[in-house]
């Protein structure tokens, strides 16, 4: 690296006033946002900026004026990592300028009819989609409903979750996003779900879980049980000497789609009573059963 | 995108700062139902604000004309670019050619 004060055209005597006038000057005539199409400056500027970091600072001066370090020793000043001229170029964004061109625009010669058409294409130029973040409750995902979403603005979004929506998913609503900055169309609102769990469904694909818990003299003697679905209640029939883990299918009480309908599965659970059950435990006390069953026979 | 959060952090800046920048339209932060957003090039835009007003010296009335006149400049650099693809296109020889 060349020579810090070389590179800012200041002596070795110089002051820190005069380093930092210096400096400011070499800044702005070579920041590389004052020069979008210099591929040099953003370098110099660099390497202006390492030296001033090092000239600037009076310990790091002393160090370097005693040889202490070299002038590399600046260069961990932090570059910016991209300058605003890398994204000024595109077109579409909010910061663009307007009518910086406009007076060539007129005549009718071969250049003023291309800046008129480039004009032309950027008044038609869509404007910026934009995004929300919508919660959606686990049941309205499942069978579909209408959500309005507040706007900072104040204003308001209609929002219809078709039935089957999965968490994540974005819904595009053409034309609800940012009006052109010309008088091209507006962009779209892209409305991304966020579905809340339910207390005991789960989603599974297009299957809906549940676990089910059932009491032993259910499980043991068959029932038909009173079972949550997304849209209501039916009455499930449990067959006798059901187990924990046993799974029992609702055919189409799954999530509905426009090509069919999922199916709910419903894990059972056997349940022990909570309270005390003396002729339960009469029972089993004095009950030999009439198999060699052994539930662990394959731990 | 970037949240508040990340970006004043990203782009050493306080939240009363920030709302001024916004105010003068130094910055034009997208907006979500909930909150601001931002994009890599409102953080480079920051930056040049920063290296403008503390590696420079302008002041807060000079910055926003330095900023608009660099956006003009770019619709320029675009208009011209465009200008000389098209000509390109179609084969025009350069004016004075």
């Amino acid at each position: 690296m060349r020579d810090p004060y070389e590179i800012l055209g200041v002596a070795k005597t110089a002051t820190a006033d005069d380093i930092r006038k210096a400096y400011r000057k070499l800044a702005k005539k070579l920041h590389p946002d004052l020069n979008p199409g210099d591929k040099r400056a953003e370098e110099q500027f660099k390497e202006v900026a390492a030296a001033n970091d090092l000239l600037s600072d009076p310990d790091k001066r002393r160090r370097f004026d005693a040889g202490e370090i070299d002038a590399s020793g600046a260069e961990k000043a932090p570059p910016n990592a991209r300058y605003y001229r890398d994204y000024a170029g595109e077109s579409g964004h909010p910061y663009e300028g307007h009518g910086a061109y406009g007076d060539f625009a007129q005549g009718d010669d071969m250049f003023a009819e291309l800046l008129r058409r480039a004009a032309e294409q950027a008044r038609r130029r869509p404007g910026a989609d934009l995004h929300y973040e919508l919660q959606v409750e686990f049941l309205d995902a499942v069978n579909g409903a209408t959500r309005t979403i507040t706007l900072p603005g104040g204003g308001t979004l209609q929002v219809t979750i078709p039935s089957g929506v999965e968490d994540g998913q974005i819904l595009r609503l053409r034309g609800k996003g940012a009006p052109s900055p010309g008088e091209g169309e507006p962009g779209d609102a892209l409305v991304q779900i966020v579905v809340r769990p339910h207390r005991f469904f789960t989603r599974e694909g297009d299957n809906i879980l549940i676990d089910l818990p059932v009491t032993v003299k259910e499980a043991a003697l068959g029932a038909e049980v009173r079972t949550p679905t997304t849209t209501g209640s039916v009455m499930l029939r449990i067959p006798k000497r059901s187990n924990t883990g046993d799974m029992l299918r609702l055919r189409g009480k799954g999530v509905k789609k426009r090509d069919g309908a999922g199916d709910e599965l419903v894990k059972l659970k056997v349940m022990m009573p909570t309270e005390a059950e003396p002729e339960l435990e009469t029972f089993l006390a004095n009950w030999t059963p009439a198999s060699q069953y052994d539930p662990r026979k394959d731990l | 995108m970037i949240t508040e959060r990340e970006f004043l952090q990203r782009a050493r800046l306080d939240r009363a700062t920030l709302s001024i920048w916004i105010e003068e339209e130094w910055l034009i932060p997208g907006r979500t139902a909930h909150e601001l957003a931002f994009t890599d090039m409102d953080l480079a835009r920051a930056n040049l604000i920063h290296d403008l007003k503390d590696k420079m010296g302008v002041n807060d009335e000079g910055l926003g004309v330095i900023l608009h006149l660099i956006d003009q400049m770019h619709a320029l650099r675009r208009a011209l670019a465009d200008t000389l693809n098209s000509a390109r296109e179609r084969r025009i020889p350069p004016a004075g050619g």
